[in-house]
């Protein structure tokens, strides 16, 4: 390597790869001094960049690469490529149905024949996921911060300790400049110049004869607030894959039953479900005569348990934390946590029922008793009787290998139960009675013929419909926590606020000095030279130097 | 100036190596929602049939066979006996558990009774553990390793008494 000569004529030792000098402002590249008509590099002010080092050990390699727009702007691209190529398919995380790879792999193939097997294969099923999309993201995230602490901080240094009085070059090679004689009594004019300066909201600083003026320099931290936005928004997105950040799941409650949502303290209960229709008049004229949804609406109470929750022996205590009617878009929350309606089922399930024991000689009513179809108690009174329930099947009318009866589900759709009834007039060891709650069932399995030392006895009835209790829908339910949304929400805003310091203001300065005669001046912006051009002719002409706008243009000249 | 420079940049590149390597290593690695051979089997702390409470942490150190059941399952109704003989013949060196697929107390009882099963049946609540443990039929028998890692896992057919011994044998045989 060269040794690279960094020291400026004004005496000031520069680090190497600088491009102007950080005191004086002159050029220090070769190339740009040999052409002194072309305007200046201005970015970052001519400072050198963090990564230009000379002698770079693998660490300063490392930096180098994640400090290069062009890997950040590849970085990128690759990013949306992986990104598109998730979009041509659903993603596997959008089934709640299926879990295992065999599964998915069956899925793709039938739904989208060998395309979709390959798909599949390539991981493409779960990019989102897969260590190499995150592995971008990573990168990405490491690009925009090294790329950006690597042009701050020498930026800040730059325009927090600027000079007034700038290297001739500087300023005559500016992409604004004027040239031109100097006023009568220059004092005077930079008083009045200044003055024009002041009422357009420049600070001013003066150094003899030469003055400097600037103003938004705050825009300038525009682009790295918005980096700071897109950081904040990345980690968030990966701190999503923190299991205790991000939950989805799904709980079936049928009216009035109370769940946990598993692996939290939280309780829900779902004390109604209604599903509502539109009627006839309602639907245009294609609609007419079909079945179609007009709301869901279940109304839950969340619970939150404060003991006894990890004593499978005790019941929880729960004490009520919210109560909401979840519907369409309207969901439950409550500390991160979201409830979202997300299917029901209209297939009624028996509760309970509370019959009453007929002594059928006399016509005497006993009870009646309380029976729970899925908890039943295991002794009842009833008047002078005595129930011991000795048996219970769900879903009655199946025998396995043995000939034993048995529930041919968990569902209580058949349920049976068989009762030990003892009392005035019974054997002392008690007889034997079969109970079916479901009217059909007794008429199914013949209630009567296998009560037959009984039947002309005792009979358990249930009277009226208000004995039974039903519940007639069952509410499923999206739970969902992203504790992740507000630091994205928060990136996202921060992004929008350095956007809009970025866009919206320009940072302008403006370098004056007198030569022999001469008023050299020169301008700066980041943004926009028109209105740096119009706001300078005319700060220009009230301190009584006539400039047109087009003769500022310092660009002209070297296209 | 330098040795913060220096500072800066090995602050960055560490950050980035700790939160990059946690987020592309949860991305390698994600669990798996069924559990397959290998596999850990999941906490459990459920109410057995005497209402004695059974923790999972528990049962560590020694090898596990758990089954779920129901009796609502014919297949899980045959195989009973040949895991009640099995738990006679293996009962202290083998812990056997067998979580019932969330039915009641009467039930439950009354077939455990019919059968003279003495191994603990734990009752699960609303289907809770039968879905930690991805369960899609029943029954299923998870021979689990002392390390609570599982060995292997039977399910669907009932299984015949030989088919539990040799089992038994090969977890007896690792640890």
């Amino acid at each position: 390597m060269l040794f690279e000569n960094t020291k400026c004529e004004c005496g000031h030792q520069n680090p190497v790869g600088t491009v102007l000098c950080e005191y004086c402002g002159m050029p220090l590249i070769e190339e740009i001094k040999t052409d002194p008509a072309s305007p200046l590099e201005m970015r970052y002010d001519g400072m050198a960049r963090r990564s230009q080092k000379s002698n770079p050990n693998l660490v300063d390699r490392i930096w180098r690469f994640f400090s290069s727009v062009r890997v950040a702007v590849w970085l990128i691209v690759l990013t949306l490529i992986g990104a598109a190529l998730g979009t041509i398919y659903p993603q596997e995380s959008t089934f709640i149905n299926l879990k295992t790879s065999e599964e998915f792999r069956n899925y793709y193939k039938q739904e989208y024949g060998t395309m979709g097997e390959i798909y599949h294969a390539l991981g493409l099923s779960r990019v989102y996921e897969s260590w190499w999309f995150v592995g971008l993201l990573v990168m990405i995230g490491t690009s925009l911060v090294i790329c950006s602490l690597d042009r701050v901080l020498p930026l800040y240094r730059a325009l927090s300790k600027q000079q007034v009085r700038k290297h001739l070059q500087f300023i005559t090679r500016q992409q604004v400049v004027y040239q031109g004689p100097e006023p009568q009594d220059r004092m005077a004019w930079l008083d009045k110049f200044e003055q024009a300066l002041k009422k357009k909201r420049y600070r001013v600083w003066r150094d003899g004869d030469a003055l400097m003026a600037e103003k938004n320099r705050f825009s300038r931290w525009g682009p790295y607030i918005n980096h700071i936005g897109l950081i904040i928004f990345l980690l968030a997105i990966l701190g999503r894959g923190v299991p205790a950040w991000n939950m989805d799941q799904y709980i079936t409650l049928y009216d009035g039953e109370t769940q946990q949502i598993p692996n939290t303290h939280y309780y829900v209960k779902n004390e109604k479900f209604t599903v509502e229709y539109y009627s006839d008049e309602e639907l245009p004229q294609s609609l007419k005569g079909t079945v179609r949804p007009k709301l869901f609406n279940t109304r839950a109470i969340l619970y939150e348990c404060t003991a006894n929750c990890d004593d499978p022996s005790k019941e929880p205590v729960l004490v009520e934390v919210k109560k909401h009617d979840i519907r369409m878009n309207q969901p439950l929350t409550y500390k991160g946590l979201s409830l979202y309606q997300f299917d029901y089922n209209d297939k009624p399930k028996l509760l309970s029922v509370s019959p009453v024991l007929v002594d059928k000689t006399t016509g005497e009513k006993y009870g009646p008793i309380h029976l729970s179809i899925r908890d039943p108690a295991l002794t009842y009174e009833a008047g002078p009787y005595t129930l011991t329930l000795k048996d219970k099947f769900m879903d009655f009318g199946g025998f396995d290998s043995e000939g034993r009866p048995m529930s041919k589900s968990r569902e209580p759709n058949a349920p049976a139960f068989i009762f030990i009834i003892k009392g005035p007039d019974l054997p002392e060891n008690g007889e034997t009675y079969i109970y079916f709650p479901n009217q059909i069932d007794k008429v199914r399995f013949g209630q009567d013929i296998l009560n037959k030392a009984l039947v002309d006895k005792l009979e358990l009835r249930v009277e009226g419909m208000e004995n039974v209790s039903i519940a007639e829908n069952a509410s499923t339910l999206n739970v969902r926590m992203d504790r992740a949304m507000p630091f994205v929400w928060t990136g996202a805003g921060i992004f929008l606020f350095g956007v809009v310091i970025g866009l919206y203001w320009n940072h302008r300065r403006i370098w004056l000095r007198f030569d022999d005669g001469v008023l050299s001046l020169g301008a700066h912006t980041n943004k926009n030279h028109y209105g740096l051009k119009t706001e300078l002719a005319v700060m220009m002409n009230k301190s009584g130097i006539e400039v047109t706008v087009e003769r500022l243009d310092n660009r002209r000249k070297t296209v | 100036m330098k040795v913060n420079r220096k500072l800066l940049q090995y602050i960055v590149l560490a950050a980035v190596l700790i939160v990059g390597g946690y987020a592309i290593g949860q991305s390698l690695y994600h669990p798996s929602p069924v559990i397959a051979k290998g596999s850990s089997i999941p906490d459990f702390k459920l109410v057995a049939l005497d209402g004695s409470v059974h923790d999972s942490a528990a049962y560590a150190g020694k090898p596990m066979i758990i089954n779920f059941w129901g009796t609502f399952c014919p297949p899980c109704r045959e195989e009973m006996p040949a895991l009640q003989s099995i738990y006679e013949e293996y009962g202290d060196q083998v812990t056997m558990i067998g979580i019932n697929l969330s039915e009641d107390k009467v039930t439950v009882s009354n077939f455990v009774q019919q059968v003279g099963v003495t191994f603990p049946i734990l009752f699960d609540r609303n289907r809770m553990t039968e879905k930690k443990f991805g369960l899609r039929q029943y029954p299923t028998t998870f021979f689990v390793r002392p390390d609570g890692k599982v060995m292997e896992m039977l399910f669907g057919l009932p299984l015949k008494e030989e088919q539990i011994r040799s089992r038994v044998e090969a977890l007896l045989a690792t640890s």
